[in-house]
């Protein structure tokens, strides 16, 4: 354009440059910084060329459980350099070289200049004052010890992380159940996939899915189960679509409760109600059932039936309102069978579902046709929309109870596949074991024999693992706030960010509690904390991730951490050998990753969830377990892909042996959520993520590029309930709920269109916190809290 | 595989700066005049900074034919980061970043983008989940990042004669002329034969600096 004339004009209702400009007018639009813009004058004065010791090492990506392969690029060396770019690493099999724009930014998550470079400890007066390492680990040891001798092991609790690093999960669990003898270790995963955890518990016994992400171009049909992937888990959608692309029959089924960026590719949308789920599920199986897709032959083989708890009386929604204190409802299963199921779905025919879920009937057909079509692969996906569920455990066994009627389960491109959202929710806390109840490689401490053979690995007393389950992660902090918790060290996560109904956790000074947070940057669970240990992050130190696919990865320390940052695992090992259980970790300060790595592996082997040795994964782009004569599975159960599956066709779920090493098909009811909208909170609210921020926004909002893209929270309004409220995108409204309350700008029509009656509102800005508004209702078997449904007002500010 | 729409070939030169081709012309957008309207506050607008000064127009501007080392760096984190989107939102990307690029009305050349063709991720379907817009100037908390800087020396090339190696990664750049021909190519790495459309024929990857080395005699 510019000076040449001569293109034709656009045609009339087009503008000039000049009138354009006038009409955005000068600051309307985006710009740069001047930090920009000297960069790019002193990138015009020199001839800039790459670092001559510029290197490259491998890492997994520090934020979602995708775990796409990076290579990140180091200029100076590990001792004083800097990391200075990334890149999609092209051998990783998760993601090819690609990423999703948090992962290319990820080098400058590592240096936000307000890093916690010290140890510091709250004075009287409130102020954080710097101390010495020696002296902030003597006060944890010291705390941790006077709590254990004045109220016993249940005063004491550590909080974790999926973000957790495998030798952080594994010191921590083996301090805590090991060395404290106390079962109070749970993650901030029990937030985020505690759901799936009992849902692949209580039908396979054995935790985690039998696909793998091949499934994605294995496939045919992708039902998205309330799963907005085109932003969660941007890199495996872009592998969906890069089938579909090459394949026009593939097809996407988005079912959800919003319009998200990830219905604009669906084939099929589907909207209902909030909670129905359930309903629709059941539905769907009802369909399969009455039109004969049933695999009969798989069933027979394959499945066993169960019936668990049904009352709703008898269930209600955990911790919520002044229920039970501690929470301890336990699922009691019961033999049922097909005959049962036929008789129980009677209850699910298309006119009623259709009214409970609001999907007209003819969509419910075509799911059932979907699932029913024999010939064609169903991968059926979910992630926090499933989990956060007060009954996300139902709801989990449902959707994989599709597959196991209709078989299609444990071959590529016909498997159900939960999502994880954290680097390590899979590697550290399912597989390490984490969580209260829990010991490495599907054990539990409820188990003699499980305990046992922990005791033996480590080389303790038989009865040194208290067979008691700990409080899970809300409890925990209920605990905390009644005072039943004395001392709580929390690692990596952000609980004052995320924990539902935050007005429950608000800390009192002078409350005799001790609070430990071990973090990179301050935060609102730094803001209320005793002490504040300064760690190191991501590639500042050794590790290992396991993502959603059950890929064990390890990288290697690349840069030294800054100031005196240290990693969360060193600070756990210094602590118990402060107080007498340095046995619990008895390799040389230099060289104690692969050591720690090769006796974790010894839970593993010969379980069906090995994995690789050390060396091997130094040498690979990560491996899928079971890893059995250094051989990857990338399906398991299967015969042909699993070593442990003698048949030699078809599925043998071999962890199921109080099954008779056969799945259960759990018939799972209805029940309606714990809070509806009514003629006072007339709107449903549901809370989750973006593209652009991951979690708590902690490390993503210091990166300059996606603060800028996403800079706060917003509460996205149908447009008629918006023109009803007489507002507009960018005006102010308060959102209250029976909890507490909050305003937002409102966005309309922005790239999540809730329908009309609801809103959504993301989760990542610490400075509008919509954990104070959303209700702790949670699901009674897994304890996993519920995100996604309340019921609110709006108000015009 | 379904296969990206034809590459101009040397029978019209690539970019006809004035007379784009019609079918992609913003006045045909098919959203309509909305869209049409939204594009025209494809804003190139680079605001001031406390200086006053205004940063150098985006190329396409005022006859600004080349994209120089400094307003590429003005995007990115760092080189290999995609760069943020620098306009205001409108209209699908593609229906102005095409394969070829495209001029807009009142506005300047819109590039093409360099992976219409990469293979295997669908780059371009999802082009925001990894190009996202700028909607402040504010940040959250300073941060020090100082990120890997354009490698401006070009490709090594055996004499003056031979083809010049490519000096970078290919992949999400497999659309060569997106760079090297057209109105927003930086004139030191504009190919003086953008007609030839197998550039990988003659130009190959550096994939290492290391020689090889015979096992024995």
């Amino acid at each position: 354009m510019g000076n040449e004339k001569s293109s034709p004009r656009p045609d009339s209702g087009s503008l000039h440059r000049r009138d354009f400009l006038k009409l955005t007018g000068l600051g309307a639009v985006a710009a740069f910084s001047c930090a920009d813009r000297e960069e790019a004058e002193r990138l015009a004065a020199g001839a800039p060329t790459v670092p001559a010791d510029l290197t490259w090492g491998k890492a997994p990506c520090r934020y979602c459980g995708t775990g796409c392969g990076v290579e990140v690029g180091v200029a100076g060396g590990v001792h004083g350099g800097k990391v200075v770019a990334v890149r999609g690493d092209e051998k990783s099999p998760v993601n090819r070289g690609l990423l999703c724009v948090k992962g290319y930014h990820l080098p400058a998550l590592l240096y936000g200049r307000d890093r916690l470079l010290y140890p510091m400890r709250r004075r009287p007066d409130g102020a954080l004052e710097r101390l010495s390492w020696e002296a902030a680990l003597d006060l944890v040891a010291e705390r941790y010890q006077a709590a254990l001798d004045a109220d016993g092991p249940e005063a004491v609790a550590v909080y974790g992380s999926g973000q957790w690093t495998v030798f952080d999960g594994y010191a921590a669990l083996k301090w805590v159940k090991g060395g404290l003898r106390s079962n109070n270790l749970d993650p901030n995963a029990r937030l985020c996939m505690a759901s799936a955890v009992s849902g692949f518990v209580s039908q396979f016994q054995s935790d985690e899915p039998m696909g793998c992400y091949e499934d994605f171009e294995a496939g045919d049909d992708f039902v998205l189960w309330g799963n907005n992937m085109a932003e969660m888990h941007p890199v495996l959608f872009s592998r969906i679509l890069e089938n579909k692309r090459g394949n026009p029959g593939v097809r996407i089924i988005d079912l959800a409760t919003r319009r998200t960026p990830t219905s604009e590719y669906a084939d099929l949308y589907v909207e209902f109600k909030p909670g129905t789920d359930l309903a629709l599920a059941n539905g769907i199986l009802h369909l399969l059932v009455a039109q004969g897709k049933v695999d009969r032959a798989f069933v027979a083989e394959n499945l066993v039936f169960r019936r668990g708890i049904e009352e709703l009386e008898a269930i209600g929604w955990g911790c919520y309102g002044e229920q039970a204190q501690r929470y301890t409802f336990e699922d009691e299963a019961r033999e049922s069978s097909f005959a049962e199921l036929e008789t129980f779905l009677a209850d699910y025919a298309p006119p009623r579902v259709s009214e409970l879920t609001g999907v007209p009937e003819a969509q419910i057909r075509s799911l059932a046709a979907i699932y029913g079509e024999g010939s064609r692969g169903t991968v059926s996906l979910w992630c926090m929309g499933v989990n956060q569920h007060t009954r996300g455990t139902w709801m989990n066994n449902l959707i994989t109870d599709l597959h196991l009627l209709t078989g299609k389960i444990g071959r590529p491109g016909a498997n159900p596949f939960s999502l994880t959202g954290q680097p390590s929710a899979c590697g550290t806390v399912r597989e390490v074991g984490t969580i209260a109840n829990r010991l490495p490689a599907d054990m539990v401490v409820t188990d003699p024999e499980h305990r046992h053979k922990a005791e033996q690995i480590w080389g303790l007393a038989p009865g040194t693992i208290p067979e008691k389950p700990g409080y899970h992660a809300v409890d925990m902090f209920r605990a905390l706030a009644r005072g039943d918790v004395k001392v709580i060290w929390i690692q990596t996560t952000n609980p004052w960010v995320t924990l539902p109904n935050l007005n429950r956790f608000e800390r009192k000074p002078g409350d005799g509690r001790f609070v430990i947070v071990s973090d990179i940057y301050p935060t609102p669970s730094t803001a209320v904390a005793d002490l504040v240990l300064p760690s190191a992050a991501w590639v500042e130190r050794e590790g290992v991730f396991g993502n959603s696919e059950r890929r064990t990865q390890q990288w290697h320390k690349l840069v030294d951490p800054p100031g005196e940052a240290r990693e969360d695992a060193w600070q756990i090992i210094q602590v118990a050998r402060r107080m007498g259980m340095g046995h619990l970790f008895p390799w040389p300060d230099d060289a104690w990753h692969e050591p720690m790595f090769e006796e974790y592996r010894k839970f593993t082997i010969g379980t069906g969830k090995d994995l690789a040795s050390y060396e091997q994964l130094r040498e690979t782009r990560g491996l899928i377990w079971p890893v059995v004569g250094g051989k990857e599975t990338r399906y398991r159960y299967a015969a042909g892909f699993d070593p442990y599956v003698t048949k030699r066709k078809g599925v043998h779920f071999y962890k199921a042996k109080g099954y008779g090493e056969r799945a259960a098909f759990w018939l799972r009811p209805y029940h309606p959520p714990a809070e509806v909208p009514d003629d006072e909170y007339p709107f449903w609210l549901s809370t989750g993520r973006i593209l652009e921020h991951w979690h708590t926004g902690s490390m993503t909002r210091r990166v300059r590029q996606l603060h800028q893209a996403a800079p706060e929270a917003y509460v996205e309004l149908n447009r008629a309930d918006a023109a009803e409220l007489g507002v507009k995108s960018g005006d102010r409204v308060r959102l209250v709920s029976r909890r507490g309350e909050l305003e937002l700008p409102v966005a309309v029509d922005g790239r999540g269109q809730p329908p009309r009656g609801s809103v959504f509102v993301p989760f990542f800005d610490e400075s509008r916190l919509v954990n104070l508004v959303t209700l702790d209702a949670m699901d009674s078997i897994s304890k996993q809290p519920d995100y996604k449904k309340c019921a609110v007002r709006v108000e015009r500010v | 595989m379904k296969k990206s729409p034809p590459t101009p070939l040397s029978r019209a030169p690539l970019f006809q700066r004035g007379e784009p081709d019609s079918s992609l012309r913003l006045g045909s957008c098919r959203a309509g005049s909305a869209c049409r309207f939204a594009a025209l506050a494809l804003a190139v607008v680079l605001a001031a900074c406390n200086d006053g000064k205004e940063l150098a127009p985006v190329p396409g501007h005022d006859g600004v034919t080349k994209s120089a080392a400094s307003e590429r760096a003005l995007r990115r984190a760092f080189d290999g980061a995609p760069p943020v989107i620098p306009h205001a939102a409108f209209g699908p990307c593609v229906s102005c970043h095409s394969d070829s690029g495209m001029a807009v009305e009142g506005v300047g050349f819109s590039p093409p983008s360099p992976h219409a063709r990469t293979k295997g991720m669908s780059a371009v379907s999802r082009c925001q989940q990894c190009h996202v817009f700028q909607t402040t100037r504010a940040v959250f908390a300073d941060n020090g990042f100082d990120g890997l800087r354009q490698d401006l020396r070009r490709g090594r090339r055996l004499n003056a004669l031979a083809p010049p190696v490519i000096p970078h990664q290919i992949l999400m750049r497999e659309n060569c002329q997106a760079c090297h021909s057209g109105p927003t190519a930086r004139e030191e790495i504009r190919t003086s034969h953008p007609e030839r459309a197998r550039c990988r024929q003659c130009h190959v990857e550096q994939r290492t600096t290391e020689v090889f080395e015979t096992s024995g005699p």
